[in-house]
């Protein structure tokens, strides 16, 4: 067999084959998306607290609805504008209104090849009505694609 | 007295000599030392094929013996990459230093073959760019840029692969790269995609696989002792050929390769 087959023909052909198993091709399956991840809490008790009804949408969008009555949602996700550096979303908590604004700081963040690029963003401030929220406490400034509670709305 | 002393001297010189040649009894072979110079030839084929991604690649290597070459590599990359939310830009030289291990019993690869791993510390100096990424989501479209940047890498590479002689000087071979990330020049939130000599640098560690067009060229050939193969267990009715072949292992081939002139 050796006779056959020479010692430099099977190092040039050994190449080849493992070029072509060299070959791959990536697809993303990671979150892309940086969002204000929201936590409810009960302001008597101050334990978690689903609102038996929620509805969000961001002023003058809200032909397009985050969430529409949504029953028993513990943790809510708030997407920032990028293009901007504060945003205002409005919250119905069990059919009260409030309004919400965050002002924040975006910059370019690189998930992975296959992934691309995303924003982050550091959150410096938030203010909001008192009709049903009681106060909003930031737990975690930086958002990320990260699952990690930024924010407690105590209602 | 004096002539008694000189020849004393010249005794154990022909001694020590004559068991440099000897040494308990081990054969020895000619093995030739080589200048190497090679280039990669998949980068400039890919090129062809894809147009957007220019890589040219070479190194020269010097065998300092039978085992051991000193590598200097170095190499140009031209990166432009798209992905459906962006593109990437990355164009930049890279220098790679270390040494190749030939696995090979001298025996074996004479000089011809090489099979065996290479190790290198690897130095990239490049320009990266993003001149466009965007992202969708309820807001509506956000459209950015990172500007170009220039920055140093560093990583170690393994690199295991095989090579052999096809025509006279002229060698082919392949090799797997695998590279560990030192550093990759980029902050936390923007390391490059992609840099010259590594790779895919959004990982710690990357792969590749090279193919090479060697030039040889031979600049001195040593004597290597070559280990003495045990004769095997003979049968009786064999012994008398047995006592035979451990006075004198050598095949008539290597007894020919063996002119006692080109002693290193």
């Amino acid at each position: 067999m050796r006779k056959f087959i020479p010692g430099n023909l099977i190092v040039i052909l050994t190449g080849f084959i493992l070029f072509l198993h060299s070959c791959s091709l990536g697809s993303c399956f990671e979150e892309t998306e940086s969002l204000v991840k929201a936590t409810f809490y009960n302001m008597e008790t101050g334990k978690t607290l689903a609102p038996d009804s929620l509805t969000v949408y961001g002023l003058d969008n809200d032909t397009t609805k985050i969430y529409n009555k949504t029953a028993k949602l513990l943790k809510a996700k708030f997407p920032l504008n990028a293009a901007d550096t504060s945003c205002i979303f409005i919250i119905r908590i069990n059919g009260i209104t409030d309004t919400m604004k965050f002002s924040y700081n975006s910059y370019p963040h690189l998930l992975s090849k296959e992934c691309g690029y995303t924003f982050y963003y550091t959150l410096d401030t938030d203010s909001h009505t008192t009709n049903e929220i009681d106060s909003i406490s930031i737990t975690k400034n930086a958002i990320t694609t990260y699952d990690e509670e930024n924010i407690r709305i105590f209602y | 007295m004096m002539r008694r002393i000189s020849e004393y001297f010249i005794s154990i010189l022909v001694i020590i000599f004559s068991s440099l040649l000897h040494i308990n009894g081990q054969d020895t072979i000619t093995f030739p030392l080589k200048i190497n110079v090679g280039i990669e030839v998949i980068g400039p084929v890919n090129y062809l094929v894809e147009k957007n991604t220019f890589s040219a690649e070479g190194y020269i290597s010097a065998d300092l013996n039978e085992k051991l070459s000193a590598v200097l590599a170095g190499g140009y990359l031209n990166y432009d990459y798209s992905q459906y939310n962006y593109t990437y830009l990355n164009k930049g030289i890279f220098f790679r230093v270390g040494a190749d291990f030939n696995l090979l019993k001298p025996k074996k690869s004479l000089g011809k073959y090489w099979g065996g791993i290479g190790l290198r510390y690897g130095l990239s100096r490049y320009t990266s760019e993003v001149p466009s990424f965007s992202q969708n989501n309820y807001w509506g479209e956000a459209v950015s840029l990172i500007p170009a940047k220039t920055s140093w890498g560093h990583f170690i590479e393994a690199s295991p692969g095989m090579r052999a002689e096809i025509f006279r000087n002229f060698s082919m071979g392949w090799a797997i790269s695998l590279r560990m990330l030192i550093y990759s020049g980029g902050s936390k939130d923007l390391r490059p995609i992609y840099f010259p000599g590594f790779g895919n640098a959004t990982k710690r560690f990357s792969s590749g696989f090279s193919y090479f067009i060697v030039w040889n060229i031979p600049y001195k050939k040593i004597r290597v002792i070559i280990e003495k193969e045990e004769p095997e267990e003979a049968d009786e009715t064999e012994d008398t050929e047995g006592i035979r072949n451990s006075e004198d292992t050598r095949t008539p081939a290597n007894r020919q390769q063996s002119p006692g002139n080109d002693f290193r």
